[in-house]
């Protein structure tokens, strides 16, 4: 079990709300991830960190798609479940 | 090719193998085959790695390897396969392993896979681009690992 209290979306900032609705869009989901709302819970650090993440996984020189497979392979070397 | 990547440069690391392509004052705990010493079915192996990453000379990492003809031979013709174009194509191959390596910090990955994506394609955009993606979710597996959060799909197809 997670060992912080994982925010809810609804109890964060409408400005931050709004950015966990264009992440849902992004993802293709209808919830918001739990480490959207865990780096949401100091804004301060997460809404950079959340731009900065928007940029760098968008299509580029590299498609989303091995961006997305680099993310994976980084998780698996990390043996990160999440 | 996860699995090889990981496995190879572990034990080029382990074995302080040098660098290939970046001087390095690495000097290996074991002896290594001279080339021209080899049996000649690992000959045919040490040619196949010659031409498949267009050297001149055989990777240190397979020279350790070539103690056991039939060792080399099995693992080589597996990572071959691992790294040829299929679905996915060979150039994204080695960014996976370079991305691989760097999560791992292996300097001889690092090494081996720039040099090798650079050869097949990569440009300065794509290096940055690709180290960005490291960077960012060696941040968020630090993260969910020490709240240890649990997946968000859990049960979703694929996922197992």
């Amino acid at each position: 079990m997670e060992i912080v209290h994982v925010t809810e979306a609804h109890e964060l900032t409408p400005e931050d709300q709004r950015f966990c609705e264009a992440t849902k869009a992004w993802f293709k989901i209808d919830f918001v991830p739990k480490m959207s709302r865990v780096l949401l819970t100091v804004p301060e650090f997460g809404r950079p960190y959340g731009r900065a993440s928007r940029r760098a996984m968008t299509d580029g020189a590299l498609s989303r798609g091995q961006k997305e497979l680099i993310a994976t392979m980084v998780s698996a070397i990390n043996v990160c479940e999440y | 090719m996860a699995g090889t990547t990981h496995a190879v440069n572990s034990v080029a690391d382990g074995l302080r193998l040098p660098l290939e392509f970046t001087s390095s004052p690495r000097i290996a705990v074991v002896p290594l085959l001279e080339v021209g010493a080899e049996a000649p079915e690992v000959k045919t192996v040490f040619d196949e790695i010659r031409t498949f990453y267009a050297m001149d000379y055989v990777p240190a990492v397979y020279r350790w390897m070539a103690r056991d003809a039939g060792f080399i031979q099995g693992y080589w013709t597996a990572v071959r396969e691992a790294f040829i174009d299929r679905k996915l194509d060979r150039l994204t191959k080695e960014i996976l392993a370079f991305a691989a390596s760097m999560t791992a910090k292996s300097d001889y990955g690092v090494d081996f896979h720039l040099r090798e994506a650079r050869r097949l394609g990569l440009s300065d955009a794509m290096l940055t681009e690709a180290v960005e993606v490291v960077q960012l979710f060696n941040t968020v597996t630090k993260i969910a690992d020490a709240l240890q959060l649990q997946p968000d799909f859990p049960h979703a197809v694929g996922n197992r």
